[in-house]
């Protein structure tokens, strides 16, 4: 409004603001006449109908530099105290925009002109601001309060004598480790988040060989410590072990053929035949491979007319291929007790099945 | 760049001359190459394959999105055609909306575009999670949080400066320059992860000297987030009773 008055704005509008901006493209005008030349103060271009000591006022460098320098007062007043501006308790802002406003009826060159533009979308940002502070008001959240409270809701375990320790009036106190974890348990109820993908067991893994392997060898250790001869005797028999049981039956065979052809009508009782009163382990093994010759058919077993057992080598004519009809099955059982009533019975003194020439026990 | 859209859209066949569009715009920009066939040209793709390669389609694409979405960072349409539905491009609308079906019917999820210009999805449920959930499945402590910064952000009226909300999880031991023995990194996590997942965006404030940037609620946050439990859960924080 002043800036009218003066007359000496070229457009001469009536709105202060407006003035600033035709100011300017007139003050431009001015300036790239003397740009290189503000000490000669030549602005020629200034409508001529402004009085001469005005002109010159306006043309004075060091008022244009008063005036910029004031400008960049307030500018940086202006980001500096940003945050006292945008206080409600005070009018600040207003005042800055007052002091500027009187600035502005001396600005002539576009420099100034840029200056005060830059203050006012400052204070217009700040304006912006307050203004949203205002909405924000009525709904009163207190975001230190609510970091209060939650701390409450995590757990925290206040200790009173350390309210004083704490920096930032922030509440003393141990938080637990799921602190965070609660309050994103109960949050998680807020958000439709969609699952996230996962394999339910996780992949394959066959682990089972292992444990085997192991519990094998903690057998084995026992045994070692046990008895040391054992193994030895063990492991000559696992060696040969389907050959020692052919060779035996193929023995046994010749031994039952050969006492039967001395005397073929006399029958050979089966416990005579099998048990071995020097050892009752060697009878067992003899009743063992006597059974594999009954299975194969290369001998039979029969009750004589007392209803005791005989044992027959099978001639070659008799043997029938696949197992015959009235093959029958039998299960005999034998125990140390038994073993020696057998002895004492059939009185048997010696063993008709001699026991092998390689010795099992040293 | 509208320029360069309008050009690849009015070619009709979709490679000509696509090729050095791909190398001038590099890997951040939807793939120009692909252009959304009509419906026609739709049909006509459809017309020419079983009824048993699109459903193996459709499942290959549900199966990407999946395993995409783990993360929770937005995908990429131009990648969902670059990888798995390749040849099958010119029934891309066909198979994405039957994809967008299968989530629906079976899963209870929705996909949705959260942005149409650059064509990006996003997983979410459609169902409510209940009070029993969150026992049997504990949650990832990064969701407490998050809400929190939510939560302020709600309720200062949708914006808020980033002090604001430093100043806040401070108060709650949580402090951008110190590494978080939970969360790690916290600055990382809040302006990064968390901007990537499309939770909050992460603005700087125009004008300010030095920089400041302010918080709001991501395109995802919107979709996610029930505004009402949202202070159905404030308001039970509110009545924790502090001491004194």
């Amino acid at each position: 409004m002043r800036r009218a008055s003066r007359g000496g704005d070229e457009s001469g509008t009536g709105a202060p603001r407006q003035n600033g901006v035709s100011g300017a493209r007139g003050g431009a005008r001015g300036a790239a006449a003397d740009r290189g030349d503000t000490v000669a103060g030549g602005d020629d271009d200034e409508a001529g109908c402004s009085p001469a000591d005005m002109q010159d006022e306006d043309n004075d460098p060091a008022r244009r530099r008063e005036i910029r320098s004031k400008y960049r007062d307030l500018i940086n007043s202006v980001q500096q105290n940003r945050e006292d501006m945008l206080s409600p308790t005070n009018n600040k802002l207003t005042d800055v925009l007052e002091e500027a406003n009187k600035l502005f009826a001396e600005v002539r060159q576009a420099r100034e002109a840029a200056l005060d533009a830059q203050l006012l979308v400052l204070a217009t940002d700040l304006g912006k601001e307050k203004a949203s502070q205002l909405h924000a008001e009525g709904s009163a959240f207190d975001p230190a309060a609510f970091a209060e409270h939650l701390l409450s809701f995590m757990g925290l375990n206040r200790l009173e004598e350390e309210d004083e320790d704490v920096e930032g009036g922030a509440s003393g106190g141990y938080l637990p480790q799921d602190a965070w974890q609660r309050v994103a348990n109960r949050a998680q109820r807020c958000f439709r988040t969609a699952p996230s993908f996962h394999y339910m067991m996780g992949s394959f893994l066959a682990e089972l060989p292992p444990p085997r392997q192991r519990v094998e060898r903690q057998r084995k250790v026992p045994g070692k410590e046990a008895k040391r001869i054992m193994p030895t005797q063990l492991k000559r028999m696992e060696e040969s072990h389907q050959e020692a049981t052919e060779k035996e039956v193929e023995r046994i065979l010749g031994y039952l053929r050969s006492y039967f052809f001395d005397d073929p009508t006399s029958p050979i009782s089966y416990y005579e035949f099998v048990i071995d009163p020097t050892s009752f382990s060697r009878s067992v093994e003899n009743i063992f491979h006597t059974s594999f010759l009954v299975r194969d058919g290369l001998a039979k077993m029969y009750l004589d007319n007392h209803k005791l057992p005989c044992i027959a080598p099978v001639e070659e004519g008799e043997v029938e291929a696949g197992g015959a009809s009235n093959r029958q099955q039998c299960v005999i059982s034998i125990s140390p007790k038994s073993w020696k009533e057998l002895i004492e019975a059939f009185d048997i003194t010696e063993p008709l099945i001699h026991a092998p020439s390689t010795q099992h026990t040293e | 760049m509208s320029q360069r859209k309008r050009a690849s859209n009015t070619q009709s066949s979709q490679n000509k001359g696509s090729q050095r569009w791909e190398a001038v715009l590099g890997d951040d920009e939807d793939d120009p190459s692909f252009t959304q066939p009509s419906t026609s040209q739709v049909q006509k793709g459809l017309d020419r394959l079983t009824p048993a390669q699109v459903d193996l389609k459709t499942a290959e694409v549900v199966q990407f999105i999946f395993v995409k979405d783990q993360k929770k960072f937005p995908i990429r349409r131009a990648d969902i055609v670059k990888h798995v539905v390749k040849e099958y491009r010119n029934i891309y609308p066909e198979i994405i909306k039957r994809v967008g079906c299968v989530f629906e019917t079976v899963f209870g999820l929705k996909l949705v575009e959260i942005d149409s210009k650059n064509h990006v999805y996003i997983l979410i449920n459609k169902l409510e999670q209940g009070v029993t959930a969150s026992l049997v499945f504990p949650s990832n402590p990064k969701t407490g949080l998050l809400f929190v910064i939510l939560s302020i952000v709600f309720m200062k009226g949708g914006v808020v400066k980033e002090s604001m909300v430093w100043n806040t999880l401070k108060k709650l031991r949580v402090d951008q320059g110190e590494r978080h023995e939970i969360f790690g990194d916290v600055k990382k996590v809040v302006t990064d992860e968390f901007v990537r997942q499309r939770y909050l965006e992460y603005v700087r404030i125009p004008h300010t000297e030095p920089l400041e940037f302010e918080f709001r609620w991501g395109q995802r946050a919107d979709m996610e987030v029930s505004k009402v439990k949202l202070l159905e859960f404030i308001g039970q924080v509110r009545h924790c009773r502090l001491p004194g």
